[in-house]
């Protein structure tokens, strides 16, 4: 494990704002996104920190069982997930978590809806995938995007392996084929497709680690090779972001985060990266 | 009657006034923004990124008549994506000219804010662009738009409303600073469409389909219609061409365009590029915010034919060309 990992944790408890959120950075006001990944990496200590992240995030339910992104925004967040994933993580299977996971349930990109199978059976080649096999959008109402995805099929896990819910089967492997049928020829992830208008899209860093830790070990990604890839990937970017997401999928798979020789500072004023870098997906994550 | 030629003559004359004042930081506005019911969009021949870019500028607001004193300045590029290999972004050049002009001007604050369209470190980004090398406190002059405070924006083009990036709301001058570009779902890409960088990513997704549900036309439309105090530089000294705004390839056009009309200035860039801007549904949209008729854009510095360079277009897009 990288020696920078160490600090983290004092770093998230020393910014965690009044209301029991984290912003995205030091002294912003909270949203969802960076205060569920900040109580993941204080989560394994028991930290009282986490009891006040919980606070906030309860009353950010909506009745619906969404929850919004943060106190401005009233709209069901694509971040619910974030929250699924965390109830398992910290033992909360309550009320809290159940109509959380309904909503997640309930949710799927238009891109399977009988109009868009007909605009795409017309134009084919405009966006190339296949539309029967959905996954999560941003938001409510727009087609399926790889990272609300991949993060959506983290939640399903991790409540399928609460043992409460043996019925997510099928979803989980329809969203396993689903970014399976995303993948780019070059065998990363883009951010939505692989192919538009007849061309090749790149993958990125961010969302092909995202994509692998979401496909957990799964026998079609052939793990070696892609693994490598992670590896120069992580090598080969400044990206602080990046990074997380390649150390995390490293971590989940391999063991061990890759030392930064060149930072040994974790990146204190991003406090997503800061709580990503602090998670332990090998344990939350793992079959 | 002042004929064209004798105008431009003119107004060459004021500018070359103003940019002096200029450099010795007591910029004025010398021209009005346009003749009345027209809209003045500025065009500047700039062969490389290596020419005196402050001074390309600096002519370029004084011929639109632009008064920045006293104001808070948000920088708006485009930094949607960066690839080393590639032109996505607006060049580090144009945006610390930028800079340096708007102090010049006697702005109050200049900040550069975006939100990239892809989920990516924008600070990584900015750096990999060679903004934080090139530009003077970069570090505190920069907005994530992406992960900003926002505001509730209502109605927005036929939607119950939208949240906005704060920082762009608040600011007294909004400047687009685009690439010239073309775009493989609304033709081209230019000031008005670079606005979808101050809709924010933690709330609506990236790269904001939001707006690409809503319909991008409307979309880019309305933001022109929230933000009424903006300013345009397009970068089109290297644009790009084919299958834009990521994947196409770079284009030397050799010029910058400027002005206060946003749809005015995308209007002339679509000229220059050889594309009908009746064509483009955003400017079709945005043409009682702006003007788009040529008639009614007064053409400063360049003429569109001294500058024209046709951008290839992608096959689903041929039926855009003028004429």
């Amino acid at each position: 494990m990288s020696k920078c990992v160490g600090s983290r944790p004092a770093i998230l408890r020393a910014t965690q704002n009044p209301d029991g959120g984290w912003g995205y950075f030091p002294g912003k006001p909270s949203w969802l996104e960076p205060t569920a990944y900040a109580m993941l990496a204080l989560a394994e200590e028991r930290d009282t920190a986490v009891d006040r992240g919980w606070s906030l995030l309860r009353s950010w339910q909506r009745p619906d069982g969404a929850f919004r992104p943060c106190t401005t925004v009233d709209e069901a967040h694509w971040s619910t997930s974030l929250v699924v994933t965390l109830a398992c993580t910290t033992g909360v299977i309550d009320e809290t978590f159940q109509s959380g996971l309904g909503w997640l349930l309930s949710s799927a990109g238009v891109e399977g809806r009988p109009f868009f199978r007909l605009v795409h059976w017309l134009r084919p080649s405009i966006v190339e995938f296949d539309p029967s096999l959905s996954g999560w959008p941003w938001e409510v109402g727009a087609s399926s995007w790889v990272e609300p995805t991949a993060h959506a099929l983290m939640a399903l896990r991790c409540a399928a392996k609460s043992g409460r819910r043996p019925d997510l089967a099928p979803r989980i492997s329809l969203t396993e084929r689903m970014l399976l049928d995303r993948r780019c020829r070059d065998g990363g992830w883009n951010f939505g497709n692989r192919r538009v208008l007849g061309a090749d899209l790149p993958s990125y860093p961010e969302t092909t680690a995202l994509a692998l830790m979401a496909l957990n070990g799964h026998a079609a990604v052939g793990w070696g090779a892609a693994l490598d890839g992670v590896d120069r990937a992580w090598h080969n970017t400044r990206s602080p972001l990046a990074r997380a997401w390649l150390s995390s999928c490293l971590l989940m798979y391999r063991g061990m985060r890759p030392e930064a020789a060149d930072r040994d500072e974790p990146a204190a004023n991003d406090l997503l990266v800061t709580a990503i870098e602090g998670i332990r997906w090998d344990q939350i994550l793992a079959a | 009657m002042m004929t064209r030629r004798g105008f431009l003559g003119a107004a060459a004359a004021s500018a070359a006034v103003a940019a002096a004042a200029s450099s010795t930081g007591c910029a004025r506005a010398t021209l009005s923004a346009g003749l009345p019911g027209k809209s003045a969009v500025a065009i500047l021949h700039a062969a490389s990124y290596s020419v005196d870019l402050v001074d390309c500028l600096a002519r370029g607001a004084a011929l639109c008549g632009l008064n920045a004193r006293g104001k808070r300045v948000l920088l708006k590029p485009n930094l949607v994506e960066f690839d080393a290999r590639s032109v996505i972004h607006t060049q580090a050049e144009i945006l610390a000219a930028a800079v340096v002009l708007f102090e010049r001007l006697g702005a109050s604050e200049i900040l550069i804010g975006e939100g990239p369209g892809h989920r990516r470190d924008a600070w990584f980004l900015a750096e990999e662009a060679g903004y934080r090398a090139a530009i003077s406190h970069f570090d505190s002059r920069f907005v994530d738009l992406n992960r900003d405070e926002v505001t509730r924006v209502a109605p927005f083009a036929g939607t119950p409303g939208i949240y906005l990036a704060r920082t762009a709301l608040e600011a007294d001058l909004v400047v687009s600073i685009a690439r010239m570009k073309t775009h493989h779902w609304a033709g081209a890409t230019l000031s008005m469409k670079n606005l979808f960088g101050v809709v924010p990513g933690a709330v609506y997704g990236w790269p904001k389909n939001h707006l690409h549900q809503a319909g991008i036309g409307p979309c880019v439309a309305e933001l022109n219609r929230i933000f009424p105090r903006r300013f345009a530089i397009v970068d089109g000294i290297v644009g790009m061409e084919g299958n834009g705004p990521i994947q196409g390839r770079a284009r030397p056009c050799g010029v910058l365009v400027m002005g206060s009309d946003l749809a005015a200035v995308d209007a002339t860039c679509c000229r220059i590029m050889d594309i009908d801007p009746g064509k483009i549904e955003y400017l079709q949209l945005a043409s009682g915010q702006g003007h788009v008729h040529e008639p009614s854009i007064e053409q400063r510095g360049e003429s569109i034919a001294q500058v024209r360079t046709r951008f290839e277009l992608i096959p689903e897009f041929q039926h855009l060309r003028l004429g």
